[in-house]
């Protein structure tokens, strides 16, 4: 169903996820690294697009670039006086960090071709609103409240550890 | 009725709480201007009452069946955990009103913490959904990040803090994605569905990686090695009563996720015991993890001066016990983890509200400064002494029946060797248990210490910690009824 | 159509690189961006099964909450790095090591 042109893209969106990504754990300008998670959580987002979950995309856009990143962003600049402050101070072990990280990787890549996923492609799903809207309130109900009690008791905590030294 | 509804009526005590936490929240806001003292003490009467009333609709006979759309077990191992989570919380609770460190600070966002994680650790304990065992472990997460760091002002609890926030972000991080590829691989979210979907098909060591990430959380939770770096430290940074907290509530109901991945979502019951689904070596892991975990943490505890850190080294040790346990795959094993909860519930609240009243005098966690205790007070010591040798395991008191119920267990698995490394690990916790009863008892202390004064609520408070340890091998059958129907999970009923 | 295991692909190398980051990075802040790595990852798992694997929307369910926890943790995170910045005036948690590791 999907045309050539929409698989270019996709693999452009990937380079350009898994480049952003690549900065983000290697530049050493933490402003720059913070804008390039923002294109790496865009790009992310247009995966969830490609899958169908249009209201995902939607929610990834809008917390993660909108909310998460700005807190990001705000936290890199009242934390660091100097603007483009460099952030390799002291000895970083990166040979045995990539090591590690390599080996997690080869490990990944062997669970994906070692599993049968049994995949299928059920067509387009249409918009995916009304089912997770239906979830939501419906089976995974219980979740949806808890997740509220997380963001209060977040919010309330967030709220006093940074009032209160101010406060005093 | 609904099923939601249905699901309320069985709800009573995680409602209770979350209700509580709503009145405390507007009670905080309303008292902004009472003086501290007054206002703490209000919060606290309030958040008392809700525990106790989840604690009370939280004893009882278990439920049989699964609630809101089978994300919750109503079973037995619930209805054990309930009453223990509700109590930690009231102990914990009320030694935060005895702590030196958060004497002068307004507790009201700290009540609705404690009160938040009791609830959230019941959720937790009775999750059997992979959603609801990630979204509930990350509320007691992040409940437990600010109670760490509630001393904002404080460095070490700051500290603390972020770097318990960081290595538990990372746990969790691969545990979500241990989670997803399980998800891929079984196309559900329901446990007992991932049961059902990999006991049809054959798995290769691939199965066995899944597992190990998935560990990684549960494995940040109870303190396992290797995921335990952040435990010391945390347990040093933090407010004494979050720490007595953290090494019983969190503990518990990490257990409590551990049997429903090892024993429900990838074992198929037969008989007495569990088999693992073929490719998930899942005993292998359990037996590894539980030698590394009590043999590291005990050994560490040998070199420890801060009690607060042998403690925390000790609560590690702790683990590796209940892991020795859970690698028994029995119902049995169950029945013992659930003996061990309840019985290390009373022994390490205990030593740590010892540690509590200590430091209120003397404003140190060393080890030395415990020398000379016994002149200074006799009846600290005996308790603390009651406390530790319950701790090891040593009858009469009771946390005997603790390890006595594990150790059955290992042996009936034909872990016999298994065994011996735990008792020779005993023997390992004995020697710096004995360490800090010696400093205590023998050591001379300074010439005039400062005396000790109690208040009501601290000799009530220790005679609750401290009367069941003495006396708790007495009342055998009703600790062995009381967490016998821990054998009933879900799918057992 | 894009192939399931393309997306897997994707999300291993995510994954890879966030705990890359976490291993390297000396900053609490590059640690957290590196950790919303690790959540991306996962997500894009989770949404790639549900659409391939389940057929419904339960994955996707998983993934909005997710979201959620990732944003809940974060600032959390954040709010104790600033609290500690201005107890330290530095936010190297190298430093930060009164306590032993």
């Amino acid at each position: 169903m999907e045309s050539m042109a929409a698989q270019a893209i996709f693999y452009v969106v990937a380079a350009l996820v898994l480049a952003s990504a690549l900065y983000v754990v290697l530049g050493s300008n933490l402003v720059h690294a913070a804008f390039a998670l923002v294109a790496a959580f865009f790009g992310v987002a247009v995966f969830y697009v490609y899958l169908g979950a249009d209201f995902l995309a939607g929610a990834q856009v809008l917390i993660y670039v909108g909310g998460i990143l700005t807190l990001l962003l705000f936290g890199v600049m009242l934390t660091n006086r100097i603007y483009d402050l460099k952030i390799r101070t002291g000895k970083v072990q990166v040979l045995p960090g990539a090591l590690a990280s390599g080996l997690v990787f080869a490990l990944l890549i062997w669970i994906i071709g070692a599993v049968d996923w049994g995949a299928m492609d059920t067509g387009d799903p249409g918009p995916s609103s009304e089912p997770l809207g239906r979830l939501l309130v419906g089976d995974y109900v219980l979740a949806f409240e808890i997740a509220s009690v997380l963001l209060l008791i977040a919010l309330m905590g967030a709220a006093m550890l940074v009032r209160r030294r101010s406060g005093s | 009725m609904s099923d939601a509804a249905l699901s309320l009526t069985r709800f009573i005590p995680e409602l209770a709480l979350v209700g509580t936490l709503a009145v405390v929240i507007v009670a905080d806001l309303l008292t902004q201007r009472w003086e501290t003292l007054r206002a703490n003490s209000l919060l606290t009467w309030i958040a008392g009452g809700g525990l106790l009333v989840a604690l009370f609709t939280s004893l009882g006979p278990p439920g049989g069946g699964a609630l809101f759309a089978s994300m919750i077990a109503d079973d037995g191992l619930l209805a054990v955990l309930r009453p223990v989570f509700a109590l930690t919380a009231l102990f914990v609770l009320l030694f935060s009103l005895r702590a030196r460190e958060l004497e002068s600070v307004r507790m009201g966002e700290m009540v609705a913490l404690i009160v938040t994680t009791a609830a959230a650790l019941m959720w937790m304990a009775g999750s059997v959904n992979l959603v609801m065992i990630y979204l509930s472990l990350e509320t007691v997460s992040v409940a437990s990040y600010l109670m760490v760091g509630y001393l904002s002002s404080e460095r070490l609890s700051n500290e603390a803090s972020l770097k318990y926030i960081l290595f538990g972000a990372v746990s969790t991080g691969a545990m979500l994605f241990g989670l997803s590829l399980l998800y891929g691989m079984t196309g559900t979210l329901d446990l007992y569905g991932v049961r059902e979907a990999l006991a049809s098909g054959a798995h290769g060591p691939e199965l066995l990686l899944v597992l190990v990430l998935i560990a990684g959380g549960i494995g940040f939770k109870i303190a396992a090695v290797p995921f335990h770096f952040w435990c010391p430290d945390v347990y040093t940074g933090a407010p004494t009563p979050v720490t007595a907290f953290l090494s019983v509530g969190p503990k518990a109901a990490g257990f409590a996720v551990l049997i429903r991945f090892f024993y429900s979502g990838l074992a198929t019951p037969e008989g007495g015991s569990f088999l693992p689904i073929p490719g998930s070596e899942a005993q292998t892991l359990l037996i590894v993890l539980s030698v590394v975990t009590m043999t590291l943490g005990n050994v560490a505890a040998l070199l420890q001066t801060n009690l607060k850190r042998l403690l925390a080294y000790s609560s590690i040790g702790h683990a590796g016990t209940m892991l020795m346990g859970a690698a028994a795959l029995s119902s049995e094993a169950v029945h013992a983890i659930g003996v061990y909860l309840v019985v290390y519930l009373f022994m390490n609240l205990g030593a740590f509200f010892v540690v509590i009243l200590a430091h209120r005098v003397t404003g140190s966690f060393d080890l030395a400064s415990y020398a000379g205790f016994w002149k200074r007070s006799p009846v600290l010591t005996i308790a603390m002494v009651v406390f530790l040798l319950s701790l090891l395991g040593m009858p009469p008191f009771m946390g005997f029946a603790a390890k006595y119920y594990v150790f059955i267990a290992v042996i009936q698995a034909d872990l016999v060797w298994l065994a011996v490394v735990g008792g020779l690990n005993v023997a390992v916790a004995a020697a710096y248990y004995l360490k800090v009863v010696m400093t205590m008892v023998i050591e001379p202390g300074e010439a005039s210490p400062p005396a000790f004064a109690f208040s009501r609520l601290d000799a009530v408070l220790l005679a609750l910690l401290a009367i069941p340890n003495l006396v708790g091998l007495l009342f055998w059958n009703a600790l062995d009824g009381f967490t016998r129907v821990s054998r009933q999970l879900l799918d057992l009923v | 159509m894009i192939p399931l295991e393309h997306y897997l692909y994707i999300a291993a190398a995510l994954f890879a690189l966030g705990v890359f980051g976490v291993l390297t990075r000396r900053n609490a802040v590059s640690v957290l961006m590196s950790i919303e790595l690790i959540f991306n990852s996962a997500n894009i798992n989770l949404v790639a099964f549900s659409r391939y694997v389940e057929g419904a929307v339960g994955g996707q369910v998983f993934a909005l909450l997710v979201i959620v926890v990732a944003a809940c943790e974060a600032a959390v995170a954040l709010a104790i790095v600033m609290s500690l910045y201005r107890l330290l005036k530095e936010v190297n948690i190298d430093r930060a090591s009164e306590l032993r590791g």
